[in-house]
């Protein structure tokens, strides 16, 4: 008895071991020859994560088949989560996408880096977008412009108008007003932000919406990428220790509050901030019709370089043609045409983002609001937007520091100095 | 001859995706195309190179950790579960079917079912707790780095518990009445007849059980990524070499993420393998010994 189960043991050991490797496997890049189609009579096959703004998209491209005869889109949304991975495996073997939504900043590179993208300068021309938006697009080491940004989220404050209203507030324009309505909220005994710590790559979001102003908004990031200031400049520290000094004004054990637990305190009225991105309006409103929203800037806190409050901003997808694609001159005119204000607008209307489109309009009014103060004040989501390149990404390290830092473990220049450690390995200023 | 489909099948679907996950790690990678060969670089890179030196031994300690903390509970309560269910025959099938009911959920559901339960703001656990009047006991279960890596051990043992129920109860099957009933007949107690003669017959089981759970164990992803999210949350205290991974081949900007990420997985499938074929020698040399 005991050899048979003991050899069919040994396979299962085996078995199991072998699969959890095999999972690991990539598919492998398989060659073949991308030829030039006409525009005639062409399907062109889009891909994207986006499995909720499917019907969305329809109408976006069935207006581009109205004026494109001949042109077919065929939209195709994969699972967000599993996304990566198809498009990887589409970009490299036949069957894929002719163009392809694809990530921004540093996930994008290694799609640039296998050459599965078409290089876009002298195709489409975005100079007069934001740097910063353009940016995501962008080959780190060749400069090249391979995708065209399709949203773009900003991190701000949200709040509950009503419950500023029972309280008498009204959103703050100096530290010190932001800083008695978390204490008049507190003592009312209302959590004044809504914070899910546990989840921890919300925290270098939090850390821009409090604190960008205190160590220096877009003028760090001219520093520090350019290697003329590091993560443990005393600004950079003590805007980690804003955030640690709030912590008074966060849920209790905020380190084991889920990011999801956070969205109900806000939408159920039980907290009354919710510092968060543009991204989180759409759950918002459908989660609670009646909730009253609004939007502000967090307040310089003193002593910060720069005194003016920020939004934060960055990219959030583009839509590259892949480097396979049959049907490359009819690619390269539907991503043209993404860059266009027709598009944007369409985007902007049925999608309910924010546009990367210049001068596209907005019919909600905090859309339109948000994306106003973007322009007025904006600042790069810095970690994300530059320090994302490598591992380990800056998100990552600030996300677990700012834990430590929240849980008391650490201290905002160990931190700091962790998070300076941390990107050294791969970060070289200037470049 | 017969075994050449099967083989063929193996072949395809397990060796040469391994094979070529192996072969990955050997060289430099530009994204998804094959750089140069450079040897053990990958490898030399996760003993010598940020974030691997400190994330690489905390996470293989968590590991090892979790294997440990659900060998010792499945072996002693599953055991003990299996035990008092082989002597109460009539609802025996039914209360192994309940006890195994959990591990038929998917393990990102039991995952995000405890991270509700266990909710500091409105999870129920914490409710009851105050409620009874142990308030200080009220904690942030999978917020505080003491406890979450427990709180991963006990809820892979509360879901998972039933699978030694039932091994353990197929194994008590096959333990010859006779020899119970023969020692009860010469003066021996209860438990002196489980001690020695029942347990010595149940050892090859507890090797397979022990052995499966370290598989299992380091190998583990679904319920911890479901409780801690990607990075191990709290501060990197749920962090497992499958988050590692992950993080590594999907996450971060890394243009060498392939090779990185497939010695990673070289290395875990070399811990497992030398683990099992160490523990399975071990386990064959007592089979040999008690002549079973």
């Amino acid at each position: 008895m005991t050899g048979t189960i003991r050899r069919s043991f040994t396979a299962l050991t085996m078995a199991s071991a072998m699969v959890a490797l095999a999972a690991c496997s990539p598919s492998s890049p398989s060659s073949s020859s991308g030829s030039q189609g006409d525009t005639k009579n062409v399907t062109l096959s889009v891909w994207s994560w986006r499995t909720e703004d499917v019907a969305a998209y329809t109408t976006i491209f069935a207006v581009y088949e109205k004026n494109h005869p001949g042109t077919k889109v065929d939209f195709k949304a994969f699972k967000n989560t599993e996304y990566n991975l198809i498009l990887t495996t589409g970009l490299a073997g036949s069957g894929g996408p002719d163009v392809a939504q694809v990530r921004s900043y540093g996930q994008l590179q290694p799609s640039i880096a296998s050459k599965s993208l078409l290089p876009l300068d002298g195709v489409v021309d975005l100079s007069s977008w934001d740097a910063n938006v353009v940016k995501s697009a962008k080959g780190k080491v060749d400069g090249k412009l391979y995708a065209v940004p399709l949203a773009q989220q900003t991190l701000q404050m949200f709040y509950n108008k009503d419950v500023f209203a029972k309280y008498g507030l009204t959103p703050p324009t100096t530290w010190a007003e932001f800083m008695a309505i978390n204490t008049k909220l507190k003592a009312a005994g209302v959590t004044p932000m809504a914070v899910g710590a546990k989840d921890s790559w919300t925290l270098p979001m939090l850390h821009q919406v409090l604190a960008a102003p205190r160590f220096g908004a877009s003028a760090f990031e001219t520093a520090v990428t350019t290697g003329k200031k590091t993560f443990t400049d005393p600004d950079w520290v003590a805007s980690l220790d804003v955030v640690k000094q709030l912590k008074p004004f966060m849920p209790d054990s905020v380190v084991g509050v889920a990011y999801t637990d956070a969205q109900i305190l806000f939408t159920s009225g039980k907290a009354a901030m919710f510092p968060g991105g543009s991204f989180e309006l759409g759950f918002f409103q459908k989660q609670n019709p009646g909730l009253k929203l609004g939007v502000f800037q967090v307040p310089a806190p003193q002593g910060s370089p720069a005194m003016e409050p920020t939004t934060t901003g960055y990219a959030d997808g583009a839509f590259g043609i892949s480097a396979k694609s049959h049907a490359q001159a009819a690619s390269k005119e539907l991503v043209t045409w993404m860059a266009t204000k027709e598009f944007g607008q369409l985007v902007a209307d049925n999608v309910k983002q924010l546009s990367a489109v210049p001068g596209v309009s907005y019919s909600d009014p905090l859309l339109k609001e948000m994306k106003e103060n973007y322009t007025k004040n904006p600042t790069p989501y810095l970690l994300l937007v530059d320090f994302r390149y490598g591992a380990p990404s800056g998100t990552e390290v600030l996300g677990t520091g700012v834990q430590e830092l929240l849980m008391g473990k650490k201290t905002a220049a160990v931190v700091s100095a962790d998070l300076q450690t941390g990107v050294s390995q791969w970060f070289k200023p200037g470049k | 001859m017969f075994v050449a489909p099967a083989l063929l099948l193996f072949g395809v679907f397990v060796l040469y995706p391994m094979g070529s996950a192996l072969s990955y790690a050997f060289f430099s990678w530009q994204g998804t195309s094959r750089g140069a060969f450079v040897g053990f670089e990958n490898f030399v890179a996760l003993f010598t190179q940020e974030p691997f030196t400190t994330q690489l031994p905390r996470a293989f300690g968590h590991n090892i950790a979790f294997f440990v903390g659900t060998m010792l509970i499945q072996n002693t309560l599953g055991l003990g579960i299996a035990v008092l269910l082989h002597r109460r025959a009539r609802t025996r099938r039914m209360l192994q079917t309940l006890y195994a009911m959990p591990y038929l959920v998917s393990p990102i559901v039991i995952g995000y079912l405890w991270t509700l339960l266990l909710s500091p703001t409105f999870g129920p656990v914490n409710a009851l707790l105050r409620q009874v009047g142990l308030k200080s006991w009220a904690l942030p279960w999978l917020g505080d780095p003491t406890t979450a890596l427990w709180v991963v051990v006990l809820v892979s043992a509360w879901q998972w518990v039933g699978f030694p129920v039932l091994l353990y109860g197929a194994a008590l099957g096959g333990v010859p009445e006779e020899l119970s009933e023969a020692a009860l007949v010469d003066g021996a107690s209860h438990w002196q007849t489980f001690r020695s003669i029942v347990f010595p017959l149940l050892v090859p089981a507890i090797g397979t059980v022990s052995i499966l759970t370290f598989i299992f164990a380091m190998e583990a992803f679904a319920l911890p990524y479901a409780l801690g999210g990607s990075t191990g949350n709290p501060a990197g205290a749920t962090d497992f070499i499958s988050l590692l991974f992950y993080r590594t081949a999907f996450e971060n900007g890394s243009t060498n993420a392939i090779g990185s990420s497939s010695a990673i997985a070289t290395l875990l499938f070399v811990v497992i393998f030398g683990g099992a074929v160490v523990a399975t020698k071990v386990l064959r040399r007592h089979q040999v010994r008690v002549g079973a």
